[in-house]
């Protein structure tokens, strides 16, 4: 009785042990990339954003920007020193700041 | 074009330390626009003959001509939100006001802590004497005629600082910190100028 029961509880712990290495192959933990925003430009925007992963924007400018995407599929105003969240979507989108042409840059999710 | 008046700098001790107000003198855009160039490429040639050369204009002088055109724009803004009423002409007005008290506020701070006093000199007068003209005749205008005018004045006027601030100003600038918030200030003048034409484009 005691082996069996001694038995039981191994394949309890291995199955337990096998359960979490199946869910992380299947969907990486969200991560969170920060874009900073800084003297009239977007920083390096992360090669490697998964959709679900979390978009930091930070704004260490003196002005206020947007990270506005043209398809309309976000809309985020960054006011200065200021940080904002976003969860990502699948998905290639261009983005500008409504309020300074100049500034675009290009977000690509997997 | 040709205006009555010309914008003094004025120092007032606290807060927005130069505040400008009206000064009676004749002057004309086109006018103001070349002796601008005249003037800083006679400021140019006297460097160069030098024995040691020496920037054509200082950095005193330079953080007022930037501080200048910064509350040039602030001051047109302001006379847009008093006459348009025009949703994108309000909100690129409230833009610029926006984004140029806050490298103003930035030029005062830098230069409180560098200790340089900011210099009045012939290029900021031109370019107030200028702007007071063009507000003066702004003034004069009412509906799409005022927000026609108004957007081409802020391409032009852009226009100019991004010039003086490429070809003179930030290559002058002796101190790393003020040539730093000078090449920002060249940035926004750029994107302003191309959200001018944007809305420019709009009013047609």
């Amino acid at each position: 009785m005691i082996r069996i029961m001694i038995m039981l509880v191994g394949l309890l712990l291995a199955g337990a042990g096998v359960a979490p290495a199946t869910a992380a192959d299947a969907a990486p933990a969200p991560r969170v990339h920060v874009i900073v925003v800084d003297k009239m430009e977007y920083g390096p925007i992360p090669a490697d954003i998964h959709a679900g992963d979390t978009i930091e924007w930070v704004n260490r400018d003196l002005f206020e920007h947007t990270a506005t995407a043209r398809d309309g599929s976000f809309d985020v105003d960054l006011k200065p020193d200021t940080t904002v969240r976003m969860t990502a979507k699948k998905g290639t989108v261009a983005l500008f700041c409504k309020f300074h042409p100049t500034m675009e840059a290009t977000l690509v999710v997997k | 074009m040709a205006g009555t008046c010309a914008l003094v700098l004025h120092h007032m001790g606290t807060g927005d330390r130069w505040s400008p107000f009206i000064n009676t003198r004749n002057f004309s855009h086109e006018q103001t626009v070349v002796s601008i160039a005249i003037i800083v490429a006679a400021g140019s040639m006297v460097s160069a003959d030098a024995a040691t050369p020496a920037p054509a204009i200082n950095d005193a002088q330079i953080a007022h001509i930037a501080y200048t055109a910064g509350a040039i724009d602030i001051t047109a803004a302001q006379q847009a939100l008093q006459k348009s009423q025009n949703p994108k002409v309000r909100a690129f007005a409230e833009e610029m006001a926006r984004d140029h008290a806050a490298v103003n506020k930035q030029a005062l701070a830098l230069v409180d802590k560098l200790g340089v006093t900011p210099q009045d000199n012939a290029t900021s007068q031109s370019l107030a004497s200028s702007a007071a003209a063009e507000q003066k005749t702004l003034a004069t205008l009412n509906g799409t005629a005022y927000d026609k005018a108004y957007a081409a004045n802020e391409i032009a006027f852009h226009q100019t600082v991004n010039t003086a601030l490429k070809d003179t100003l930030i290559p002058s600038a002796q101190n790393p910190e003020l040539k730093a918030l000078l090449e920002t200030g060249l940035k926004l003048f750029q994107s302003h100028e191309k959200h001018a034409e944007q809305l420019a484009q709009g009013l047609k």
